[in-house]
Order: C-alpha cells, then sequence, then structure tokens
C-alpha cells in the first residue's frame, strides 16, 4: 500500500491554445479532506477530472493509490466515487433503481433502503430524482456516488446553490464520510466552507498551485505580512442571525 | 464468477430502461401509437380487396329491361366500382377532370331494345386523356362481357376461349407488402430517432459522465441497450401484427420464433445505427441533420411504404443494400411467405454485415460526454 493516497506529479491539460493545468504538483494524504479553491476558469474542474479518469492528461502523472491514473484506469475506477456538478439522474427512475443501477455498475448489489436511511431518504425510496428538492437531491447524489464504498471521493462544488440549512447539513455529512475514513477531495468557492471542512486547501489561479497548507496556517502567514481586514470582524455574522432566526432544521 | 459479474449491469441498466420507457407517457406514445397510426392509415389504403377494379360512372339514358338488367350485372361484377352520385355526363366529366374515376359508361336511349331476334345497343366508354389505359382496357373488358351475352343469345359455341384459374390463395396482397414495410418505419422510429434524441440529452445532463467515472465498460452500456430496445420493439411489433391480423386480416404463414429472431436481428441492425450516431454527436445540433441523412433515404429506398419492385431496377440494385432492406424483406418473406431462416441466407449474411460495419463505427465513435 503507498504511503499517500494521492501523488500528483507535473501535471499538464491544455485545450488547443489554452494552457488549463500548468504543471502542478500536490499530495493528499489517507482520511484528510482536501480542498482546491480558486475563481472559475483556474483549473479546479480540470485537475479533478483527469484524477476521476474521465479527462485525458497531457503531462505530467497521477497515483492513486499507487495505481497510475493512465495506465490501470479500470482499477483506479473502482476505488473512486465522483459527485457531479450537477445531480446527474435519468427522470423517472426510482431512487432504490438509481442505487441499484450505479452499483451493478461496479459489479455489485445493494441493500438500497439502508444507504438512503442513512442520508435521511428512507421515506423517498420509491420517488424519481425530479421530485426531491436541491438538499434531498444532493443528498442522494453523494450517497449515489458512495454506492461502492470508494477509498476516495471527489466532490466538485457541493454546495453551490443550496440554501444555508442544506449547506450545514452535507457539512455534516461530508464530515460522517471522512468519519468512515473515506478521504475526501472536493473543489469550493466558500471559504468558510473550506476553513470548516479542510484539513489542506490548495488555492489555485491560472492553472496554477499558488499556495497550499493548512486553513490556520495561510491565514497565520496573511496575518504576519501584516495583513489588516478592511472591516472590524464582528463575532457573528448575517449567516449566524438568518441560521439563528430559522432554526437548524432542513426544509426539505 | 466473472461473467456474472459482467452481465450484472447489463441486466440491470436494461431492466430499469424497460420499466422507465412504460413510464413515459411520450415514450409510450412514439413507441405504441404512433405505429398503429400509421398502420390504420395504410391500411385503410393497401388493405382493400386489391383486385384490379375500375371506379366508373354509369349513366343509363335508355328505359329498356335488358339496360337496367345490364346495369344490375355490372354493379354486382367486382371489377366495377360505380360511383352512384355520377349520374349524369357533366357530373362524371367533372370527377374524370380530377382523376376520382377512370371512365363513363354510356348507354345511349334505345340501349337493349329488341331489334329483330335479340336486344342490342352499343355502349360508349368516355374517358380523359390522362387516363387513357384505363379507359381502353375498361373498352376491352365491356366487350368480353358484350361478347358473352352475345354468345348465350346467339347460342354459337365460340371457337376460341380464355379461362382464367386462380393459382394459388397465398398470393401478397399489397397490403402483406405495406405491412412489413411498416415495421420496418417501426424499427426506424425506435432504433434511430430514439437513441438519436435520447443520447445527447443524457449527454447535456452529465448522466453519461456520471457513468463515465464508474469501472462500466461500453460494451455493457451497449449491450444493456440493445436488450431493452429489443424488449420494448418486440412488444410494439407484437401489438401491430395482432391489429393486422384482426383488423387488416394480414395472414401469418411462417414460424412465430424463427420471426421473432429475424426480428430482434433487424431491431439491433438498425438500432446500431443509432447508438453510432447518438453515442458521438455531442448535442442535439448534430445529431438531428445526420440522422435525417442516414434515414430518409432508408424510409423511401428501402420499402417502407411502397414496395421496391415498383422502382426502376437501377435503383432497385442500389436499395437492396440499404441496411433496413433486408430487414424489411426478411420480416415479410417469413411473417406472409412461409420462409425459414435457413432460406434467408442473402438477407441474413446482409444483415450481418452491417451489423459488424455499425457497431464497429459505434465503438470507435462513442463518447461518453
Amino acid at each position: 500500500m503507498a504511503e499517500k493516497l494521492l501523488v500528483v506529479k507535473d501535471l499538464k491539460k491544455r485545450y488547443d491554445d489554452f494552457e488549463a493545468v500548468k504543471g502542478i504538483s500536490f499530495e493528499v494524504e489517507r482520511g484528510e479532506i482536501f480542498g482546491i479553491l480558486g475563481p472559475n476558469g483556474a483549473g479546479k474542474t480540470t485537475t479533478l477530472e483527469m484524477i476521476e479518469t474521465i479527462k485525458s492528461i497531457d503531462g505530467g502523472s497521477i497515483m492513486l493509490d499507487g495505481l497510475d491514473v493512465t495506465k490501470e484506469t479500470q482499477k483506479v475506477k473502482y476505488i473512486i466515487g465522483v459527485q457531479p456538478q450537477s445531480p446527474a439522474f435519468m427522470d423517472k427512475v426510482k431512487l432504490t433503481e438509481q442505487l441499484e443501477q450505479l452499483a451493478s455498475a461496479y459489479g455489485e448489489r445493494v441493500n438500497a433502503k439502508k444507504l438512503l436511511k442513512e442520508v435521511g431518504l428512507e421515506d423517498k425510496g420509491g420517488d424519481y430524482v425530479e421530485s426531491l428538492s436541491g438538499g434531498q437531491k444532493q443528498r442522494f447524489s453523494i450517497v449515489a456516488s458512495l454506492v461502492h464504498n470508494p477509498k476516495v471521493f471527489f466532490m466538485d462544488e457541493p454546495t453551490t446553490g443550496l440554501d444555508p440549512q442544506a449547506r450545514r447539513n452535507l457539512w455534516d455529512l461530508i464530515s460522517d464520510i471522512k468519519k468512515k475514513g473515506v478521504t475526501v477531495v472536493m473543489t469550493t468557492h466558500y471559504m468558510e466552507e473550506a476553513e470548516l471542512l479542510c484539513d489542506r486547501v490548495a488555492i489555485m489561479d491560472n492553472g496554477e498551485i499558488i499556495a497550499l497548507d493548512t486553513p490556520k496556517n495561510l491565514v497565520k502567514q496573511l496575518l504576519d505580512k501584516g495583513f489588516k481586514p478592511t472591516r472590524k470582524v464582528e463575532q457573528a455574522n448575517l449567516e449566524d442571525v438568518f441560521i439563528d432566526l430559522t432554526g437548524k432544521d432542513l426544509r426539505d | 464468477m466473472n461473467w456474472k459479474r459482467n452481465l450484472l449491469p447489463v441486466i440491470t441498466f436494461a431492466k430499469i430502461a424497460i420499466r422507465r420507457t412504460f413510464r413515459d407517457r411520450l415514450a409510450l406514445f412514439f413507441v405504441f401509437l404512433f405505429p398503429l397510426i400509421f398502420l390504420f392509415i395504410f391500411g385503410g389504403i393497401f388493405g382493400k380487396n386489391s383486385a384490379a377494379s375500375f371506379s366508373v360512372a354509369v349513366i343509363n339514358q335508355s328505359h329498356s329491361t335488358f339496360s337496367k338488367q345490364f346495369v344490375g350485372q355490372l354493379g354486382s361484377n367486382k371489377i366495377f366500382k360505380i360511383d352512384d352520385a355520377s349520374n349524369t355526363m357533366a357530373k362524371a366529366n367533372e370527377k374524370m377532370n380530377r382523376g376520382q374515376l377512370d371512365a363513363a359508361i354510356v348507354l345511349p336511349p334505345g340501349f337493349g331494345d329488341i331489334q329483330g331476334k335479340y336486344p342490342s345497343g352499343r355502349a360508349q366508354v368516355y374517358y380523359s386523356q390522362n387516363n387513357a389505359t384505363a379507359g381502353q382496357s375498361l373498352a376491352s373488358v365491356l366487350d368480353g362481357v358484350f361478347k358473352g351475352i352475345n354468345a348465350t343469345l346467339t347460342q354459337t359455341p365460340a371457337p376460341f376461349s380464355v379461362t382464367a384459374t386462380q393459382t394459388n390463395d397465398k398470393g401478397l396482397t399489397a397490403f402483406d407488402y405495406t405491412f412489413s414495410g411498416l415495421l420496418g418505419f417501426s424499427i426506424i422510429g425506435l432504433g434511430i430517432f430514439g437513441p438519436v434524441n435520447v443520447f445527447p440529452e443524457l449527454k447535456k445532463q452529465g448522466i453519461l459522465r456520471r457513468l463515465h467515472t464508474t469501472p462500466l465498460r461500453v460494451w455493457q452500456y451497449f449491450l444493456a441497450n440493445m436488450v431493452s430496445q429489443s424488449a420494448v420493439g418486440l412488444c410494439s411489433i407484437a401489438i401491430m401484427f395482432a391489429v393486422a391480423i384482426a383488423v387488416f386480416h394480414l395472414k401469418v404463414s411462417g414460424n412465430i420464433f424463427e420471426l421473432i429472431v429475424y426480428i430482434v436481428l433487424g431491431i439491433i441492425t438498425i438500432f446500431g445505427i443509432g447508438l453510432a450516431i447518438g453515442g458521438w454527436a455531442a448535442n442535439e445540433r448534430q445529431a438531428a441533420p445526420l440522422s435525417n441523412i442516414v434515414t430518409f433515404p432508408m424510409i423511401f429506398l428501402s420499402g417502407t411504404f411502397f414496395p421496391r419492385f415498383l422502382m426502376p431496377e437501377w435503383l432497385q440494385k442500389v436499395s437492396a443494400f440499404l441496411p433496413l432492406t433486408p430487414v424489411i424483406d426478411g420480416i415479410r418473406l417469413i411473417a406472409t411467405e412461409g420462409k425459414n431462416l435457413t432460406d434467408l441466407g442473402p438477407q441474413l449474411g446482409l444483415m450481418g454485415a452491417w451489423i459488424v460495419i455499425i457497431y464497429f463505427t459505434a465503438f470507435r465513435v462513442f463518447r461518453w460526454e
């Protein structure tokens, strides 16, 4: 067993004239939540897709659990779970059927009801995905991506477009996944989310990694440079007010 | 068991796809109702007795008993279809000019009056210029009728005569040709227009992309689709057969099992085309024009709506090689002509060749997103 779960070395990707990923290197430890942050077009999704085996690699290498992603693609697919940006489920297919179908792609049978219960959707087994709310869809998407008990779970902007309650619920879910020993690699636009969830983050811009450390260290480095916030930091923010007023319970 | 593990996704995907079809009203309409609508339209046109007949107006200007009997006799003759509404020359002319009537038979005043020993007279046949063939053959048919009457009246045996006898009762009717063509049309609808619409949509929603991150192989996905399409297609075709037998008196003489095997092969052949186009196209805008270019020549040249033997010979030779042609021919040969699979070497060979070409292409050009 390789010591590091994921080793990315000098990874490159070009689209015609555009160099989307310019030779990045990083490593992900077993059992951590690793965040990739950056503005739109920074190359986050492209990087993730190359690790997920669905985009070809133009340069460099990716080793996942000791497997070369370009050479042992099929073996890699058994140990990764991928949650796409959009839920991406067929309509008019029941939730239990969706799970059975995805599990069968790994050659496995599953107890769909039990899996649904883990994400609080035990009553929805006979429903179609199109009848779920945004938060329910996102939770279902997670459980669907984990039907085969992967070693590493990739999430591309999992909380984009969710209301504060659903986001908090999803954060709890992601923490639970980590507790089960699954390594999580995620991209996000929300800094507070990264600060709260991620053990380490890589910040990408223009296809390069410009910083990589724990959120705490990154903040410390900034403050050491003599950074002063432009406005006074309050003890609470508007979102705290919102949650205080509307409660933490899920609305779906 | 490795093969069991490999087939699990095929069976699971196929099962769910079939269930999904039966839950989707739009799919149900296109798979089941749409071909039936065509069946009723074309069955209505071609399902009638196909014996050559003439649509005629009979204008009787005579008051003789003979002329009345004669008109009654024409009416009971299957060769003539008498339009009762056209009882004057003006009305008949109008309909002839529009091509709704082949000719007008006029029995002039005094027709059938006794002259000497026998009733006599001269019937007149009028036809428009663009209907000369029908008019002339009608005149000779009437001539034959009169000769028969003359012979019975004069009692002189004619030295030469012709008798027409039916050779067998299995001759193909126009409907038999139309029906296998319609099955071909519904296989096209199911096998090409279905996947060509569905796959780009699956790509747009990222559903294929999600599957791409799983170990699911392209062949497993293809096979699952082939199984579900064949199952749904067989149901649809079974309903068409049932309706054709019940309503349009289709005579099925072939072996049902062989027919099913052949239809499944036909569906697989045509579905491969849809799979190749839908699997290649990144979006609807790429899929639609290509599927039209591929489909329309087959619809018109493979014998879907009218039999190929009506085409000029060179066109028949070319259209014989289209993928849909052996499908339609083979179904007709088994279902209505009672042939066996062993008689269908050329059709099976051509279909096999197309299956290899089509699926080789489909595998090469398939894209998950």
